[in-house]
């Protein structure tokens, strides 16, 4: 455990595959992400984004071989610590319709055995701007404002690590403003990994890129190393490669 | 809205000092009583299981009694009594089961659930006994209906108490509920999820329903030395319960990995 604790690197990834029948999803996927670091990955439909995220937030075991960890937590052995230390927020809001928003996050809550969860429910509800329509259906939500409380859902343990999977997907621009606010302010205190088909949006948020392609790194490289058009070049040569 | 979410991550929760050595305090307790109530909430805000599942019993109930109207007055309708309930609550509860998975599904619950630090078996035992104790709620109303309609004029004389036919609903409701939840998990995203889960449930359930059939047969007829027989049956359902609730507990996790 000492390990885990004293790593530098949020993200140890070696050798990463992952076959789904004879298609190879993920195919040696190797690479480190310091702590704090945000992550964008990019890659054409069927590249592996998916996949290797699933992978990272312990959703799909890794072929054998592989070994990656997140936070010096392996990924398979450690599966049930590291998700202690996980939040995710993706384009499904993870969230049950008939619930109320008070109820989901006690739901939540209540799995992640949270002391003193009123206080911390009531805390985010207030900090996403939703304290107003606690009581309300979720199913009532607009699809902003069910993003907002995805956000407080995965924010509830206080997550090192927050996975993004395509979080703008189906937001309006009001909404993106408000999820660009909300990550924005808790950017300083956590590691981002985010897989997005938007480049703009990708690059103005990370401090590392990847491209995947046929489920294999073609790009990984910090933000500040990154000419905004080669990598657009790449990118496009990218999705010529198509899928894996 | 800026400020306040800025204080809330700043802020550090007053458990952290146990926290921070690795892990917070994890109850698998607590987590299945979340579950339970999560379910329990939802089903009473929605009424779609016990709504569906009761108007479904109602239903064979009725093609029950258009049936055996027509089978004569000599007809012993206590000798088929046990096989066309039990008939009833399994279909029933094959519509519950499907239907207590699929709003796991919608919007990624399911994935919401997998990724907190949770047992995988909590989840099994929880939705297990919100799905038995739905089926039970539904049993209570559906059992007396049926005795009331097609075993009030009966000659029954001879049958045991009722009692020993609510032990046998209850030994089986335990397997259906507890082997349904791991089927119905395995089913949920297949494509034909509702004929799979009946293809699965009916060879697995046999000798379950074979047991619990038998039981409540023996209480309703009350055959000379019915009350061996019917431990016995008991003792062979109960067997089977704790067999196969067992195996179901221990892949559950292999079933929701794969």
């Amino acid at each position: 455990m000492s390990d885990i604790n004293e790593t530098e690197f949020a993200l140890e990834v070696r050798d990463v595959s992952r076959t789904f029948g004879a298609r190879k999803a993920l195919n040696k996927v190797s690479f480190d992400l310091p702590k704090g670091a945000f992550l964008s990955i990019f890659g054409p439909n069927g590249a592996g984004k998916t996949t290797l995220l699933r992978t990272l937030s312990t959703l799909t075991q890794p072929s054998r071989g592989s070994s990656a960890k997140v936070l010096g937590y392996d990924v398979v052995k450690d599966a049930v610590e590291l998700r202690e230390h996980i939040g995710i927020i993706s384009h499904n809001s993870l969230l049950y319709p008939d619930l109320t928003a008070q109820e989901n996050l006690e739901f939540f809550a209540e799995l992640y055995c949270i002391e003193h969860e009123q206080e911390r429910i009531d805390e985010l509800l207030t900090a996403v701007g939703l304290k107003h329509r606690s009581l309300d259906l979720v199913r009532t939500f607009s699809r902003g404002m069910t993003q907002r409380l995805s956000i407080a859902r995965a924010l509830l343990a206080d997550p090192e690590i927050i996975f993004l999977d395509e979080p703008y997907s189906g937001l309006d621009p009001h909404a993106m403003d408000i999820l660009d606010q909300l990550i924005a302010q808790i950017r300083d205190r956590h590691t981002f990994v985010m897989v997005s088909h938007d480049l703009e949006k990708g690059l103005e948020l990370c401090s590392h890129a990847l491209i995947l392609a046929k489920g294999q790194v073609v790009l990984f490289k910090e933000r500040k190393d990154i000419d905004k058009e080669e990598f657009n070049k790449v990118y496009r040569e990218t999705v010529g490669l198509g899928v894996s | 809205m800026a400020r306040e979410l800025d204080y809330v991550m700043t802020k550090k929760p007053k458990s952290e000092p146990e926290q921070k050595s690795g892990s917070l305090n994890i109850s698998g307790w607590r987590q299945f009583k979340a579950i339970l109530r999560k379910d329990i909430v939802i089903e009473l805000r929605t009424k779609e299981m016990i709504t569906s599942m009761g108007l479904y019993a109602l239903l064979v109930l009725v093609i029950y009694y258009i049936a055996l109207s027509n089978a004569g007055s000599n007809f012993e309708t206590q000798r088929i009594a046990a096989g066309l309930l039990f008939l009833a609550i399994v279909f029933t509860s094959m519509l519950g089961l499907n239907r207590s998975l699929v709003h796991e599904v919608d919007q990624g619950c399911l994935e919401a659930l997998l990724l907190s630090p949770i047992d995988r078996p909590i989840i099994f035992f929880g939705k297990a006994v919100g799905n038995l104790i739905f089926l039970l709620i539904v049993e209570v109303f559906v059992t007396p209906l049926f005795y009331f309609i097609f075993l009030s004029s009966a000659k029954m004389q001879n049958s045991g108490p009722v009692w020993m036919v609510a032990i046998a609903l209850v030994v089986g409701s335990i397997g259906i509920a507890g082997v349904g939840t791991l089927l119905a998990t395995m089913s949920v995203n297949t494509k034909g999820k509702d004929f799979m889960l009946s293809v699965m449930f009916i060879p697995i359930m046999f000798p379950l329903l074979l047991a619990v059939v038998a039981a409540a047969s023996q209480a309703i007829m009350g055959d000379p030395g019915y009350v061996k027989v019917f431990w016995q049956m008991i003792a062979a359902a109960t067997a089977y319960d704790a067999l196969m609730i067992g195996a179901s507990f221990a892949l559950y996790e292999f079933i929701l990995e794969a």
